[in-house]
């Protein structure tokens, strides 16, 4: 009987893992990035911003915005084809109250080989800023920024066909900041 | 014969019970934020007199709306406000946020959400469809005052609120809680 009950535990068991591990290669397989590892940090920051605009909120922007206001017409252009925009920004007090250990579990998602860093990028803002593309047969399917500074820490997550000079001309609207960021001719780690 | 009068009965009862909850559920959420807040910080909000507001109006407020002149945001009758003053607010910000998104976002997309943790100041904008219009509720809460307001847009103004969430979701407030002097 209780080896019944050892082989029925156990068997669950490896369901259970097996199902956990699908769920990991599920997350790891999309272009949306999972963010919630940061959520401890908005204990230590003194300002956070969260911005999540899903599909849902794109095709609806794109269906209100207007072709008569230029701003309006060129984001529903920029916009058009994104499955979403997500932004994670943080500000602290201080310098080092964040560390590379928290950014781990978002890096370890862009280490997926489907994701490519994009060299030679510069910002104008002061620190580290860091550009992911994500590839799929060709076609970009994904963007994520990482930008650390001392005291400020953002993580821009665009979601669709999208690329670098889309979300520098997204700057500052749709609740994304101000990255800076300026490019040459980016090229993939991959290309270099 | 009676076995299919019967089955349409039940099925026309379960149909109007799945229509009426929707409906309860969708009226009740402003509700279910007001409630979340009392029961979390142990406060209670104030009753606004319908003559008082009537007289809230908007005012130069939405002029600080990127590109807008004065303009009225909501639909006309369309807030509901509840107003926290002089209360204490203090708790787990970061458990108030998770239970409030637990709360709203089976029906409510959220867009932005602004916490700042030192000066216990937090922010939160959700949006849902209403027909051809929009609902937006917005919950702010400082150390000593909190509102919770959910206005009906129209699409043109959601499009405002979508292109600077920050600066329209301040300007929905303050129309919906700023009494014209």
């Amino acid at each position: 009987m209780k080896s019944i009950f050892h082989y029925k535990y156990s068997k669950l068991l490896i369901a259970a893992s097996s199902l956990m591990l699908t769920v990991q290669i599920a997350q790891a397989q999309t272009p949306k990035l999972q963010l919630n590892s940061l959520d401890h940090l908005s204990a230590k920051a003194s300002e956070t911003v969260d911005v999540s605009i899903d599909e849902r909120l794109i095709q609806t922007a794109i269906k209100i915005f207007s072709d008569q206001d230029p701003d309006e017409r060129e984001i529903k252009k920029l916009v058009s084809g994104l499955k979403g925009i997500y932004v994670r920004s943080f500000e602290f007090a201080n310098e080092g109250e964040y560390s590379s250990v928290d950014l781990q579990p978002v890096l370890t998602q862009l280490q997926d080989p489907a994701w490519s860093r994009i060299v030679n990028i510069t910002s104008k803002k002061e620190g580290n800023v860091e550009v992911y593309l994500r590839m799929l047969n060709d076609q970009i399917t994904g963007l994520a920024v990482l930008s650390a500074e001392l005291k400020e820490l953002t993580i821009v997550n665009l979601v669709g066909p999208v690329d670098l000079e889309k979300l520098t001309r997204l700057e500052g609207r749709l609740g994304i900041p101000e990255l800076g960021i300026e490019s040459t001719k980016p090229k993939t780690k991959n290309e270099q | 014969m009676k076995v299919n009068t019967t089955r349409t009965a039940l099925l026309l009862i379960l149909s109007l019970t799945v229509i009426v909850q929707t409906t309860l559920a969708l009226n009740d959420d402003f509700n279910s934020a007001v409630k979340l807040i009392e029961r979390f910080y142990g406060v209670k909000h104030m009753e606004i007199p319908f003559l008082a507001k009537a007289g809230m109006k908007v005012i130069t407020t939405a002029a600080r709306v990127k590109g807008g002149t004065a303009r009225r945001l909501a639909e006309a009758g369309s807030a509901k406000v509840a107003i926290f003053e002089d209360q204490s607010f203090d708790g787990d910000i970061m458990k108030f946020r998770t239970t409030l998104n637990d709360t709203l976002t089976a029906s409510w997309s959220p867009i932005v959400q602004t916490l700042s943790t030192p000066n216990r100041e937090q922010c939160y904008i959700f949006v849902r469809n209403n027909g051809d219009k929009f609902n937006v509720l917005v919950i702010t809460i400082d150390p000593g005052d909190a509102t919770v307001v959910q206005v009906t847009l129209s699409a043109k103004n959601l499009a405002l609120l979508m292109k600077d969430p920050d600066g329209m979701g301040k300007a929905i407030t303050d129309e919906a809680t700023v009494v014209d002097q």
